[in-house]
């Protein structure tokens, strides 16, 4: 490998109350790339992505940013959050606040930015992705797609590293899906190094670098989209795909 | 709960289909009305006025009602106790309202104490559920009564002799433990997912704590927090056992005097009447909050 | 609307409240006749015989007291059974106690044995409705505003108000009532006591008004008060038994015209059959000798002026 990874799972071992949910994950992104795993509910995709940032201590294992190994001892757990940013599925904007201030509160309290400077980069991301009328809204005036797109912005605020995705569509009615889809697009496109776990196939074949399918704990096969799509290897994987197509999803 | 919305049903209000508001309670009780149209009013009308006439009509024409009217509703003596009791409840006013102010940082002190996770706040976190077990435990007329008679017995330099004094401590002493369950309950009630998305973003436990955690658990408990408050009014009549002649003391000294009830319901209505603007009025901040909260429910 | 909806709703819950449905005992408070003449009875005895239904237990005499019952109304010590503290009224012994038993001989009864004592808190004294007792003593005083809740009976006892304290207060060698305006003094709650501060002294310190003479006390040796308006004996029985270095400062004035009554139920026929027997104890010397027998050391006190 000639360049450092811009994200490094090596070996990552997860447990919760002595059931364990990952049992040896290791997966490499490289920057710039778009990796989506795909997998069943329960099969651990929010635990991996949560055990990235921190949000969950990993029992065994390492992960690395940009080189740096984030879960030896005694590091800056908060630092590292800031340089990792993480989309939910739902429950993601503070509610008693602005759509302004939710995405400069980190800027300001956690980088220390001053007021100014991110008042402008809040600015200028909600133009971008044409939410800029509502920065004096509170989230409840908010559709569901355009909440998730301010989150997206919001972890965008604090110029990450990496983009983690959590199934951010899967709650959403559909008509709302296709926006945030297209601001994940454009992301993509710009460059940032993603792991998105979704649902979406159809829209994970397009932006993937790389699918991974994780199942009961461990990623059981991964490769490029049209080969995990079109001609996946595992049976477990076709049965999964399949059980996607049925239900009409792809 | 997460879901798309109902199509139609709640016209603009997006992220979710949970719940409408359901914070102003007149509303609720008169919602069938506006359903039904003036028929409905009409009706309504009828029927209140039938049913509490019927009600009223049966205590005033019972045997003992004027023996009644004249130890409870006698109009000389309610009009006289009645001066004579706000002059002195502005002491009242006075002792709830600077022990309020004090109980809710207090409060929000134990309660967060009481969060803090992390084995190295243990001991904070004992001190917090100690204290707020012994003061919910002891009556608050003793704690009064322990603080206002024995702190100035001990003939201590610098301690205060002042009834006020003590009863305010008491009153703080002993609601903080109620409020701070209450904030308590309200931490725990923010969904982990916001603190999720706090630290997520960098934020360190106390900043989240902060910006994040407490704004929303305290306007999730502003009911409750008015239901203590009034708890609070009506005991702050205690320091009265101390010898401080406050509202009720001014009216049992009238009572007393002219062997009548009245100035009893003359202080009932002064407590009535402070109290339900401050009821409408959280009910007012509560519908005004569960529109927000909404989004929190739901995407 | 809504607030229409609620007046009318508050306004008749308020008075359907305390509905009651009693009617007063008692009547129209005619005597009814005996077989034999008079229509006036012309003893104690005779009244008592002649409105035997107006008792509350025809045959016995029911007195209600507070409890604690304190020296020197009550006196004579507890006794095992009885639910009266400090002191047990059935002994008839003191001032009270002694006035009872003989207003109860008077009447034609036999005391202890026809006399029930009941525990009454002073609020019960006057509240309307049923009452537990044919009447009530506990040193209240006749005043005209509560003529209407209860009958009372004429004097038992001319009453004069004292200021107790304690050794080395401000109050303590007072002999003026000017001394006594910079003091903080306090008195117990429902008792002419506080009339006492609040129209013949007029300190420049509000008065403390308590609910119960134990705290008075305390507040007076922890120097949150100065002194306690009380009446004359008990403040006699507090500086002797209750305040430690306790003194009578003085008494204010000895031609007040308030005394101490028994209260009973209005319109009760009773009260004039307990006026026939404080009469007849008063003419015949024994209310003196109660007097003398329970409050002699309690009465000589300066006079405050």
């Amino acid at each position: 490998m000639a360049e450092t990874a811009a994200l490094a799972i090596e070996g990552l071992h997860k447990s919760f109350d002595g059931l364990e949910v990952l049992k040896g994950i290791d997966l490499e992104v490289r920057e710039h790339e778009v990796v989506c795993v795909i997998g069943a509910s329960g099969s651990g995709k929010s635990t991996l992505l949560r055990c990235i940032n921190l949000l969950e201590p990993v029992n065994a294992g390492r992960v690395l940013i940009e080189g740096e190994e984030i879960t030896a001892r005694g590091v800056d757990v908060n630092r590292i959050r800031q340089r990792v940013g993480i989309v939910f599925q739902a429950f993601n904007l503070f509610p008693h606040m602005t759509v302004i201030r939710n995405v400069t509160l980190g800027p300001i309290e956690a980088l220390g930015s001053s007021k100014a400077d991110a008042d402008a980069l809040a600015t200028e991301l909600l133009e971008r992705f044409g939410l800029a009328d509502k920065r004096d809204d509170y989230p409840d005036r908010l559709s569901g797609g355009q909440q998730q797109r301010v989150a997206i912005v919001r972890a965008l605020a604090m110029k990450p590293d990496v983009m983690l995705l959590d199934e951010v569509t899967s709650a959403l009615d559909p008509e709302l899906v296709a926006e945030v889809l297209n601001v994940i697009r454009e992301l993509a496109a710009g460059g940032m190094t993603m792991v998105i776990a979704t649902h979406e196939m159809g829209f994970a074949r397009d932006i993937a670098h790389r699918v991974c399918f994780l199942d009961e704990g461990v990623i059981l096969e991964e490769g490029a989209p049209e080969q995990i799509f079109s001609s996946p290897r595992e049976e477990r994987t076709q049965r999964f795909l399949q059980s996607i197509i049925d239900a009409g999803r792809m | 709960m997460i879901g798309g919305q109902a199509p139609g049903e709640f016209e603009g209000l997006p992220g979710g289909g949970s719940t409408p508001p359901t914070g102003d309670r007149g509303s609720k009780i008169l919602a069938p009305l506006k359903a039904e149209g003036v028929r409905g009013v009409a009706i309504a009308v009828v029927s209140t006025v039938v049913v509490f006439g019927l009600i009223a009509f049966a205590v005033l024409t019972s045997s003992g009602w004027p023996v009644i009217k004249e130890a409870f509703f006698d109009p000389t003596v309610f009009w006289d106790s009645l001066s004579k009791i706000m002059g002195k409840f502005g002491r009242n006013v006075f002792i709830f309202v600077v022990a309020e102010i004090f109980v809710l940082i207090l409060a929000l002190i134990l309660a967060v104490m009481r969060s803090l996770r992390g084995p190295v706040f243990t001991p904070f976190r004992i001190l917090a559920a100690a204290y707020t077990d012994l003061f919910r435990a002891v009556p608050t007329i003793l704690v009064i009564l322990l603080l206002g008679f024995g702190a100035p017995a001990l003939q201590l330099k610098g301690v205060p002799h002042s009834d006020v004094f003590w009863a305010i401590v008491a009153l703080i002493l002993v609601y903080s433990a109620y409020v701070a369950e209450v904030y308590r309950a309200g931490i725990q009630s923010v969904h982990p997912s916001q603190v999720a998305s706090a630290r997520a973003l960098g934020l360190s436990r106390g900043k989240t704590m902060r910006f994040v955690v407490v704004p929303q658990a305290v306007r999730r408990v502003l009911p409750p927090l008015l239901n203590d408050f009034i708890g609070l009014q009506k005991d702050s009549a205690l320091v009265g056992v101390l010898g401080y002649v406050e509202g009720l003391k001014q009216a049992q000294i009238v009572s007393a005097a002219t062997f009548d009830f009245t100035p009893y319901v003359a202080l009932a209505l002064v407590y009535i009447v402070i109290t339900i603007p401050e009821a409408r009025f959280v009910d007012w901040l509560v519908a005004r909050d569960q529109r927000r909260r909404q989004v929190a429910g739901g995407v | 609307m809504r607030k229409v909806l609620s007046f009318l709703a508050v306004g008749s819950l308020l008075f359907a409240a305390c509905a009651e449905d009693n009617p007063t005992i008692g009547g129209t408070g005619t005597t009814t006749t005996g077989g034999t003449g008079a229509t006036t009875p012309a003893t104690a005895a005779d009244c008592a015989a002649a409105n035997t239904d107006a008792f509350l237990s025809p045959g016995t005499l029911t007195v209600g007291t507070g409890n604690p019952a304190f020296p020197p109304w009550w006196e004579g010590g507890t006794t095992d059974g009885s639910e009266f503290e400090f002191n047990d009224p059935a002994l008839g012994e003191g001032y009270e106690g002694a006035v009872t038993a003989e207003v109860a001989t008077r009447l034609g009864l036999s005391f202890p044995d026809q006399v029930a004592f009941v525990p009454v808190g002073f609020n019960k004294s006057f509240a309307p409705g049923d009452k537990d007792f044919d009447f009530v003593l506990q040193q209240i005083s006749y005043k005209p505003e509560r003529d209407d809740a209860v009958d009372f009976s004429d004097s038992y006892y001319n009453v004069n108000q004292a200021l107790v304290s304690a050794q080395g207060t401000s109050v303590a060698d007072a002999t003026t009532i000017e001394q006594l305006k910079e003091a903080k003094l306090g008195a117990p709650i429902g008792t002419t006591s506080l009339d006492v501060i609040t129209e013949q002294i007029q300190p420049t310190q509000e008065p403390a008004v308590y609910d119960d003479l134990a705290q008075a006390v305390t507040d007076l040796q922890n120097g949150d008060i100065d002194g306690i308006v009380v009446d004359l004996p008990t403040a006699f029985f507090m500086a002797a038994v209750q305040i430690d270095k306790g003194v009578v400062v003085g008494q204010f004035g000895t031609e007040s015209d308030e005394y101490f009554a028994m209260a009973f139920d209005t319109g009760s026929p009773l009260v004039e059959c307990v006026n026939l027997a404080l009469a007849e104890m008063t003419e015949d010397g024994t209310l003196d000798a109660i007097e003398e027998q329970w409050l002699a050391d309690k009465t000589n006190a300066p006079v405050l002026d």
